[in-house]
């Protein structure tokens, strides 16, 4: 028999008990990474977006559109650099699915202004070159199974057609984001004349522009708003980040929601484990006072409690952590595109600390038990 | 000099606002391969005797001396790496940890020793087979009866070769006839082993089968005696 061997025999004396009790604590663990997932997704914690790149939109819904003549006057502001506009489509590419991000733009500027999306020249010429043509992210052409050079048929209950007939449009290229956590949210884009054209719509959604000093942002910001303030189409201008937090917040303060039903199921399971944890040690004071009596030190036997603690904890997120991952993985294709709900970095250390913490916490007080556990008084407790 | 030595050792506890006497000054000495019953009615201290010689709790005056070495002062870090070393203890009810098996109940102690997993595994099998239970080595104690328990108990106590070994009441729960099988590997253990036992008993037949007894009331020596040699001792 190994010590660790021992360690673990010892952990599961109660087999039933402790394995329903690692089902418990694995389940929360498992809630806690999708739940905190989607908290990061609508927290809008997105670090590709950029703080040189800056949005203004309609101040009080991003749905509501913009003059176009906008355009000339934040180019003219200064501090402003390149700029660019789009239009939500909000395009259906198969029925009954929900709409992808489909934007209609100026493809002149918008790479441009987009820095760090990636096109080939050979794509971006097609694009330009053709009124109908569109370009598509890898997400996109996987998820539609797309390629270039056909047709693309899209609906959209913001701009339907005369006819009720989808648009149709040319598939010429494709293009990717240098930031890979980026290329999951990427728009299929079309030409916003082509957009005009057919409904004779010349507003646009926001414009999006890159500037010389981000330490400026928010001087130019209060520049361009205030210009707008007293018109029927009030703007409201912010760096690229604040924008996509600002409208993940327009759907709701879901990471708040998330978190708090987070600390609520860890509250719970705190309190369940650590129950276990009390009457396993409750029950196994006559072994542990002959485990002192056979020469185990008291912080021997302290640390026999604070490991079992800490094994049934981090093996119980462990394996959370490890059924949650496959489950997001699973019904990952079945979101729209743009919603990539993923097991992050800072939610995988938030699980180990987690499970450090509780094992620690629900440890601490069987181990401090332990430690001062009288042989004499001990021994003849049943 | 005796292999355990106390000499005018008091204990004494509080019992709510009751201060109680357990013992009082009391002096005692085992010699090497000695094996000594204490005997005496409930409450005449002998077990809290045992539990000194063991190093399981400290005199309130006097001091404990086990091998030249005062127990009194030890930390008890050191107390509990002495009683590894040191000490076997055997019990009334056995005290074997319910989920391990035989051998692993008894390779409990060499887990705190620097020896390998093949050599704890070879000396608990050893042990076992000093018992007479190598047979019974992956049965865990439910499936063992009280006197195979108890062998278990003894081998586990005498796996790590200790000195000595304090037994209380180690037939207390057990039929005659099994009694008196664990007294006779007891004196095997005396006489062929070297060890020297501490025995608190109740039994005046048990007592027998040490080779002296001691008698203790309201916490003092009242006499020692000479036993006749009985069981394994007398067949030889």
């Amino acid at each position: 028999m190994t010590t660790f061997g021992f360690l673990i025999k010892s952990m599961f004396r109660r087999k039933l008990l402790v394995s329903l009790s690692m089902l418990s604590l694995t389940t929360a663990f498992l809630l806690f990474i999708l739940l905190r997932s989607v908290a990061v997704l609508f927290s809008g914690d997105f670090a590709s977006v950029s703080d040189v790149r800056m949005q203004t939109a309609s101040k009080y819904a991003i749905i509501l559109l913009l003059p176009h003549s906008y355009g000339e006057e934040i180019a003219a502001v200064e501090g402003v650099r390149d700029i660019t506009f789009a239009s939500w489509f909000g395009g259906v590419f198969k029925e009954g699915d929900d709409s992808a991000m489909t934007f209609a733009v100026d493809p002149s500027t918008y790479f441009e202004v987009h820095e760090n999306y990636q096109i080939s020249s050979e794509h971006l010429d097609a694009f330009l070159e053709l009124r109908t043509a569109a370009v598509a992210p890898e997400a996109i052409m996987d998820r539609y199974d797309l390629e270039v050079g056909q047709k693309v048929p899209v609906t959209s209950s913001i701009f339907p057609t005369a006819n009720g007939e989808p648009w149709t449009f040319d598939l010429v290229g494709t293009y990717s984001s240098k930031n890979e956590v980026e290329a999951d949210y990427l728009p299929f884009l079309f030409h916003y004349e082509y957009l005009k054209e057919a409904t004779g719509v010349s507003d646009v959604g926001w414009y999006t522009f890159t500037i010389e000093d981000p330490e400026k942002a928010s001087e130019i910001a209060q520049i361009i708003d205030s210009k707008f303030e007293n018109t029927a189409d009030a703007t409201k201008t912010m760096t690229e980040s604040e924008a996509m937090k600002n409208w993940m917040s327009q759907i709701g303060d879901i990471g708040l929601m998330m978190n708090g039903i987070i600390g609520a199921v860890f509250f719970t399971m705190l309190l369940l484990t650590a129950n276990t944890m009390i009457h396993s040690y409750r029950q196994r004071i006559p072994d542990l006072a002959v485990l002192k009596t056979l020469g185990f030190s008291n912080n021997k036997v302290a640390g026999i409690m604070l490991f079992e603690s800490l094994l049934f904890c981090t093996t119980s997120a462990a394996v959370g952590i490890g059924v949650a991952t496959l489950a997001l993985n699973g019904i990952g294709p079945f979101l729209p595109v743009g919603f990539v709900l993923a097991v992050t970095g800072p939610t995988l250390i938030w699980g180990a600390s987690i499970a450090l913490g509780l094992g620690l916490v629900i440890g601490l007080v069987p181990a401090i038990s332990a430690n001062r556990l009288v042989i004499v008084n001990a021994l003849h407790t049943k | 000099m005796a292999l355990v030595n106390l000499e005018r050792v008091w204990k004494s506890y509080k019992k709510g606002r009751d201060h109680v006497e357990v013992l009082n000054d009391i002096s005692f000495r085992a010699n090497s391969r000695d094996f000594v019953a204490l005997m005496g009615p409930s409450g005449s201290g002998k077990t809290t005797m045992l539990n000194l010689i063991g190093g399981l709790d400290r005199p309130t005056s006097g001091v404990v001396t086990v091998n030249d070495l005062v127990l009194n002062n030890l930390s008890s870090g050191k107390l509990a790496r002495w009683r590894s070393e040191s000490i076997g203890f055997v019990f009334q009810f056995y005290n074997l940890l319910p989920v391990f098996s035989a051998r692993q109940n008894v390779e409990l102690p060499l887990l705190l020793t620097k020896l390998g997993r093949k050599q704890r595994k070879k000396n608990a099998a050893l042990a076992l087979d000093i018992v007479g239970l190598s047979d019974r080595a992956r049965h865990t104690p439910a499936r063992l009866s009280g006197g195979q328990q108890q062998r278990v108990a003894i081998a586990r106590a005498i796996v790590a070769d200790p000195k000595i070994l304090v037994c209380d009441e180690p037939t207390g729960d057990l039929d005659r006839s099994t009694a008196i099988e664990i007294l006779r590997l007891l004196q095997v253990l005396n006489q062929e082993h070297d060890k020297t036992i501490i025995m608190v008993t109740h039994d005046p037949k048990a007592a027998e089968y040490a080779k002296r007894t001691m008698l203790l009331d309201k916490g003092k020596l009242v006499s020692s005696l000479l036993q006749p040699k009985v069981g394994a001792e007398a067949e030889a």
